[in-house]
């Protein structure tokens, strides 16, 4: 009857409050069922945003790769480089094996590689230029505004020189001996005199050579860069990956060979290092309210811009260094004649003055300085070791940067270039079965028809034999002096960068692996199962694997960061399991008088053991529901306000600058049941030992 | 009105009961044969030690024998199971303490009430007849909202014999109900208790030492070592203790 469980939650009730073991326990639960809301709303809001940032990026939900690899799948990379992949021979036949699955909604070929890409230094790029400009003459002819130009970059090179001098005459104030060899000397000094400059034009190309050959590799300032690149169907990845943008540029026309630089990628190593630090130092005080003055970091930066002005001198030829003076002499309310001295005075900011020189340098300077390394426009040459082991050279156009919605800042996700699947092909080297059976074969009757084949080349093309042999070589960047005069090869290159490939020509062909988007996400481990099947049936030998898997190393970052915060949750609860199991027993002990009455009128075991559970539950309940809602007011407090990701490397795992965590049903169902069973079996023993007291207790006296 | 007509409501024969206290066994009743009919007064008397809370017990069924047979209105408490026992003390006796033993978080009414929860057996509206119908016998109607700890001494224990009472029960123990309350008070209660045995017949056994209270028994059974060693009516109780057999 209603009566008796009445009862029960009567004498629960009244017990709540009036035992001070009861508020112990209570609290306990309170923060127990508060940890759990708040630390599983974030953890599983983390997860959701983390996830979001690696489906919307590059993996998609499932990704497919061959099963012969040596590596798991690695998107972002692995432990010590790029995962040891097998080569799907043709994308084209897996293709449609997984768009049959009716919850497939695209399928997108892809292949990740890094590569070593020199930037160039200044003095090689002005020359590649100036070489530019000489061919055009070459083609064309001479006219009044190309002989302008030739001459403005020509006074250019003779300035950095001169400034190299420079450098030559301070290094030897400082070594007694020369840091340089002779040689060098004497090419610089060359290149400083009348003599060389009156007859360039005598042989361009030839002064070309020799200021490219010894000059330029004086020049320390080219770097080495590692460049991560994901091969892909271009158009197929940007609609399917919708947090995909182009910033500056435009997107690679369709069917071309081209890139797109991650903007990130694009200011952290391409642009002025000047520059970057000013905007690295804006962004340190206008986000984190760093200071100069108090930052050794902001104060390194500062240093460095006073000290490395070469990289801005190098750039500027005579016209624009006579310009630059002028502005800074203004700017700075000096007679100072040396632009390295202005320089140094001018980028010297400290906490008072550095946003109005940030404003200047960017309204005065930057005007007549190239801001990057690379223009987007420009080709960049990438040489990678294929897989046959040797190494290939493409040149791949850069139509511009793009970005991930909400990652902009993230180095992990910025640091993935993005490349037609033609240029990743070539640079990848790979051999289909077919093609090695062909070479082999070709091999082997090439002793006998070496006359033969030079023959036939000379017949072909009626040049002097000279560039015969590089007719062989990759596309891309080759001897520029073969380029210019091989038919063959500038033909080809003109062909590639120019040439629209059809869907079936970027299909046909290898891939590294294939990004699966779906309709419905929630079968996602359904749908596994089913493609890994399909693809058994249509006896393609494919891994099939989940975004969290084809993350690599990021994806089990998580799976660590989650296990070790269950773990935490687990020891907690083991600790309030114990406390609430001895403070039951300390609450039972002092009411076994009260039980022992209970138990003489009448009242069954059973009747005692319900009553320690319902208070128990109770208690639960109470307590619960109160730690389950200021959690619930906590996380909608942070869910408005958003959680500041500090450090740009959580960025990715917060899907953005700041994580808006969320709280589901399932969060305050999950914490409280897991409360209710903590404390219900913490109250177990207590309860049994309850039950145990016997109805004798009643009769002892108060002594 | 003849009790001994009646067959008995407690039944003692040759009951032993041996204490164990690790290596020595101490006997708290040494072979006791005791009767009691409906409707009797029972007053059990003697010095501490002597077996009176030990004889209450085993006839309130909350212990049992070592040796000798129990039988509590015609049920042989040996051959009874936990549960029936607890339901033998639901529905038969009734119980009160020398502490009072009320349950401190449930007000009066509560209190009083907790029982017939317990039994299952009348629904809310007839509980609560029955519960204010016993609060008004024992003078404490107006207080039926307060806490336990909000009343006298006196106060606790009418509440405690407005619990045993309130199930009708045919027995009502009551193990030295007026030790812990001032003698007038004390009074007070032992009448209360003579008038409910009165009005409904139920029979009370109760233990004392009190001489005073003694007298309103209709027999003093008088326990010595585990042993009776007689049973007086109640004057002849009262000149045995005032001849210093206290």
């Amino acid at each position: 009857m209603g009566g008796h469980f009445r009862l029960l939650m009567q004498v629960a009730f009244r017990n709540l409050f009036t035992s001070k073991i009861n508020l112990l326990i209570g609290g306990i639960i309170f923060f127990g069922t508060l940890l759990v809301v708040v630390g599983g709303a974030l953890l599983d809001s983390m997860d959701s945003a983390m996830s979001r940032s690696i489906i919307g990026s590059v993996a998609g939900h499932i990704q497919v790769y061959s099963d012969d690899s040596k590596d798991e799948l690695g998107l972002f990379g692995n432990m010590g480089g790029e995962p040891d992949l097998a080569a799907v021979d043709d994308f084209s036949r897996i293709k449609p094996v997984l768009e049959k699955h009716p919850n497939v909604k695209t399928v997108v070929p892809m292949g990740t590689n890094g590569a070593l890409i020199t930037s160039g230094n200044t003095v090689d790029l002005t020359l590649a230029r100036l070489r530019d400009l000489y061919k055009k003459r070459a083609e064309g002819g001479e006219t009044p505004g190309l002989r302008e130009n030739i001459d403005s970059l020509k006074s250019h090179v003779r300035q950095m020189v001169a400034l190299m001098e420079e450098d030559l005459v301070r290094s030897q104030a400082l070594l007694s001996e020369s840091a340089r060899t002779p040689e060098e000397k004497e090419s610089l000094v060359r290149a400083r005199s009348e003599a060389f400059w009156n007859t360039f034009e005598q042989d361009p190309f030839d002064s070309l050579e020799f200021l490219e050959n010894r000059i330029a590799p004086q020049i320390p300032d080219g770097d080495m860069l590692y460049l991560r690149y994901a091969g892909t169907d271009l158009d197929a990845f940007q609609r399917t990956f919708d947090r995909m943008e182009v910033v500056d540029g435009q997107p690679v026309p369709a069917g071309q060979r081209g890139m797109l630089l991650s903007k990130f990628f694009y200011e952290e190593y391409l642009k002025l290092k000047t520059a970057r630090r000013l905007d690295l130092i804006k962004q340190e005080r206008d986000v984190n309210k760093k200071t100069i003055a108090t930052d050794p970091q902001l104060e390194r930066w500062v240093k460095e811009n006073q000290t490395q002005t070469r990289e801005l001198l190098f750039q500027l030829d005579p016209i624009k260094t006579r310009l630059a003076v002028e502005r800074l002499q203004k700017v700075l309310g000096t007679q100072e004649p040396k632009l390295e001295k202005l320089l140094s005075t001018f980028l010297a900011t400290d906490d008072a003055n550095f946003d109005t020189r940030y404003a200047q340098f960017y309204s005065e300077l930057a005007p007549l300085l190239e801001l990057y390394r690379l223009r987007l426009g420009d080709s960049l040459t990438i040489t990678a070791f294929t897989r046959s082991g040797y190494v290939q050279s493409v040149n791949v156009k850069v139509y511009g940067t793009y970005q991930f919605k909400g990652l902009e800042k993230s180095a992990l996700a910025g640091a993935l270039n993005l490349m037609d699947l033609m240029s990743f092909r070539d640079l990848y080297g790979y051999l289909s079965a077919d093609k090695k059976a062909e070479i082999a074969d070709l091999q082997k009757q090439s002793g006998v028809q070496a006359v033969a084949r030079e023959n036939a080349e000379d017949a072909l093309f009626g040049e002097d034999s000279g560039n015969s042999l590089v007719a062989e070589a990759t596309p891309g960047v080759i001897d520029e002096k073969d380029a210019f005069t091989g038919a063959l090869d500038s033909l080809r290159r003109d062909d590639l960068a120019k040439r629209i490939y059809s869907q079936d020509e970027i299909e046909q062909g290898v891939v590294l692996s294939a990004a699966v988007m779906l309709k419905d996400p929630e079968q996602l481990p359904r749908t596994m199962a089913e493609l890994q099947q399909s693809a058994k049936d249509a006896g393609l030998k494919l891994r099939v694997v989940s975004w969290q898997q084809a993350a690599g190393i990021i994806g089990q970052f998580v799976l660590m960061a989650k296990l070790v915060l269950y773990f935490a949750v687990f020891i907690i609860f083991v600790v309030a399991l114990v406390i609430i199991n001895n403070a039951m027993m300390m609450a039972t002990l002092q009411r076994v008088r009260e039980v022992g009455t209970m138990r003489a009128i009448g009242a069954q075991r059973s009747f005692v053991l319900g009553m320690v559970l319902v208070e128990t539950l109770l208690l639960g309940f109470v307590f619960g529901a109160g730690g389950a809602l200021v959690g619930s007011g906590i996380m909608a407090a942070l869910g408005s306000a958003g959680i500041p990701a500090g450090n740009e490397a959580l960025y990715f795992f917060f899907s953005g600058p700041r994580l808006y965590p969320s709280l589901s049903a399932g969060n305050l169902i999950a914490a409280f049941v897991i409360v209710l069973v903590v404390s219900s079996i913490s109250t177990l023993y207590p309860a049994f030992l309850a039950t145990r007291v016997s109805p004798l207790k009643a009769m002892q006296t108060d002594e | 009105m003849n009790p001994a007509a009646k067959a008995p409501i407690v039944s003692i024969t040759n009951v032993t009961k041996d204490y164990n206290l690790g290596k020595v066994v101490v006997p708290a009743l040494r072979g006791v044969d005791l009767q009691v009919h409906p409707g009797e007064f029972i007053s059990i008397a003697g010095p501490s030690g002597s077996g009176k809370t030990t004889l209450l017990n085993l006839i309130g069924c909350v212990d049992t024998a070592t040796t000798g047979v129990v039988s509590v209105a015609g049920q042989d408490t040996k051959q009874l199971s936990e549960r029936q026992l607890t339901n033998l003390r639901l529905h038969t006796i009734g119980f009160i303490f020398q502490s009072f033993n009320l349950v401190s978080v449930l007000t009066v009414f509560q209190n009083v009430e907790f029982p017939l929860l317990l039994q299952r057996k009348l629904d809310k509206a007839q509980r609560r007849e029955r519960v204010m119908q016993l609060l008004e016998q024992v003078g404490l109607a107006g207080h039926a909202k307060h806490r336990p700890n909000e009343l006298s001494g006196g106060q606790r224990q009418r509440v405690a014999v407005a619990r045993a009472l309130v199930t009708r029960p045919q027995l009502v123990l009551a193990d030295e109900p007026t030790a812990n309350l001032d003698s007038v008070t004390g009074q007070h209660i032992i009448d209360l208790m003579k008038e409910l045995n009165q009005k409904e017949g139920t029979t009370f056994i109760f233990s004392t030492h009190d001489a005073k209270v003694m007298n309103h028994a209709n027999a003093v059974w008088r326990l010595a070592d585990g042993k009776i060693l007689d049973r007086l009516s109640a004057s002849e109780a009262q000149r045995a203790m005032a001849v210093g057999g206290h």
